[in-house]
């Protein structure tokens, strides 16, 4: 792990690749990065307002931060799977450490994220609701979305290369955690006997902080963050552990 | 023999590729299988304890018959591959030119996988931006560095792996079968090149089936057969005896 730090130029280099790969073949290019979670918000305020209506105030900017974060950590943790064996070309010909290719993968969705802020801010003005100090506390909720992120991608990846149906697998309990986050929907529609499912999920937490000083206008209170930081720090330890003993039977298999 | 000026030292290196008898994709069955104790691998062991020691700035040859190990020698020795069992131990900045294309991305063009491939090297942007039209005048690309590399023949593919290695005087250079589809007038300035590396004290590992290029250009050599380090000597005797035993004249193996 600590050999990163001198692969850096390299972890760099793999992350404009990345979003180069991504935008080549697309017309518009970038601009799906904002505009992707823009047309879901449209259609999930035209679908919750008109039809379930939910008793939030301002639900677009709720369901756009909501959005923006569940993509950045989906589409993080799927990519990274997909990354030991998409670049198996490589490491299986070059002694680099391994972890660089998940670490890139979340950096690069780090900066999809950056980009998504763009929009999301348009819509605050927009929709006229209070821009609050405590909005200079998202770098912080990114950084340690991306770090949870890291920590799974690290967990994961090593599967997907000695498993084949990991992905499959995964992109199920995806769908399933989703809705068990409250990404969309406020937290007081859940019946009040299965809230403490909502409650454990860790991803919760780390959601909120994320979200709390966009929508609340409010630095996230302590239990929040001391919850989030928390699972953010089991979800690392967890993850370089995992791949670091798995790390090098990893040229074997992909 | 002093063990100071040794680079790379393998001690009863052996590394067996685990091939799963069943194909067991999924985690559900590998569950299976692994209560029921019925987790059967076939075991390939490439590598069977390997004892080796290389002086710093000695030209090695490597013979053997497809399937021998060379391969798998070279990636244990590049540190691209842990050996299962036994230990390696090396110094210094090696660059390897395991196979054609290594290190490559074919989407993109040669110019961005000038600096893909020397990071994954483990060099820094900044020794690459000063090394660039070097490697580039090196290469003899010119203008197709612009290209992706998809569109590349092999033997650019070639030119341009063999550039960016070496455009760094490594501690230990290894090379595998690579210059094999390279032109004339390409393989003579690699051949000075590596020449050069030689007379700065790098240690250069080189698998061939040109026994004569072998002979020309290393002092030692390695035979492998069936994973085993088969004879390990002076090149010319080696080489006589690996011809007798291709040609179905020599010795077999272990006789």
């Amino acid at each position: 792990m600590k050999d990163l730090l001198r692969y850096r130029d390299l972890v760099a280099t793999l992350v404009i690749r990345d979003l180069k790969v991504r935008y080549r073949r697309s017309t518009i290019g970038f601009l799906w990065t904002m505009l992707q979670p823009l047309l879901t918000m449209l259609v999930l305020t035209a679908v919750f307002s008109a039809i379930f209506r939910f008793e939030l105030p301002n639900y677009s900017v709720y369901a756009l931060a909501g959005i923006m974060f569940w993509n950045f950590f989906s589409q993080s943790v799927t990519a990274s799977m997909n990354s030991l064996k998409g670049n198996a070309q490589l490491l299986t010909k070059i002694p680099t450490p391994k972890a660089v290719f998940p670490l890139a993968t979340v950096i690069a969705g780090v900066i999809n994220l950056l980009f998504a802020l763009v929009p999301l801010f348009v819509i605050l003005l927009v929709t006229g609701h209070s821009i609050q100090p405590a909005v200079l506390f998202v770098p912080v909720a990114i950084l340690i979305a991306a770090l949870f992120t890291f920590g799974a991608g690290l967990l994961l990846a090593p599967m997907a290369v000695f498993f084949y149906d990991t992905i499959e697998m995964i992109s199920v309990l995806m769908t399933l955690l989703m809705y068990l986050t409250p990404v969309f929907y406020p937290m007081d529609i859940v019946p009040e006997k299965y809230r403490w499912i909502v409650r454990f999920n860790p991803l919760r937490s780390v959601l909120e902080v994320f979200r709390d000083p966009i929508y609340y206008g409010k630095i996230p209170p302590l239990t929040h963050l001391t919850v989030a930081v928390s699972v953010t720090a089991v979800a690392l330890v967890v993850g370089i552990i995992a791949f670091r003993r798995s790390s090098d039977r990893i040229p074997f298999y992909v | 023999m002093t063990s100071n000026g040794v680079v790379i030292e393998l001690r009863d290196v052996s590394l067996c590729y685990r091939l799963a008898k069943r194909k067991i994709p999924s985690l559900k069955e590998y569950a299976i299988h692994f209560v029921k104790g019925s987790l059967a691998y076939e075991e390939l062991w490439a590598l069977r304890d390997v004892v080796l020691s290389i002086e710093e700035g000695e030209t090695v040859g490597i013979v053997g018959r497809n399937g021998a190990g060379k391969s798998t020698l070279l990636k244990v020795i590049s540190g691209v591959l842990k050996p299962t069992r036994g230990t390696l131990r090396r110094r210094g900045w090696v660059a390897p030119i395991l196979e054609l294309g290594t290190g490559f991305d074919f989407e993109l063009t040669g110019h961005e996988n000038i600096y893909l491939n020397a990071l994954l090297l483990g060099r820094q942007r900044k020794e690459v931006d000063e090394q660039l039209d070097a490697i580039v005048e090196f290469s003899g690309l010119d203008d197709f560095v612009r290209s992706p590399i998809r569109n590349y023949s092999s033997g650019m593919l070639a030119r341009l792996g063999f550039s960016i290695a070496t455009a760094w005087k490594p501690d230990v250079l290894i090379l595998d079968e690579v210059l094999a589809v390279g032109d004339a007038r390409f393989l003579k300035r690699c051949g000075e090149r590596i020449e050069e590396f030689r007379q700065a004290g790098t240690t250069i590992l080189i698998v061939s089936h040109d026994l004569a290029a072998l002979q020309k250009n290393c002092r030692r050599c390695l035979w492998l057969e069936q994973g085993r380090l088969q004879a390990d000597g002076p090149v010319g005797e080696i080489l006589d005896r690996y011809r007798e035993f291709v040609e179905g004249t020599g010795t077999p193996p272990g006789a």
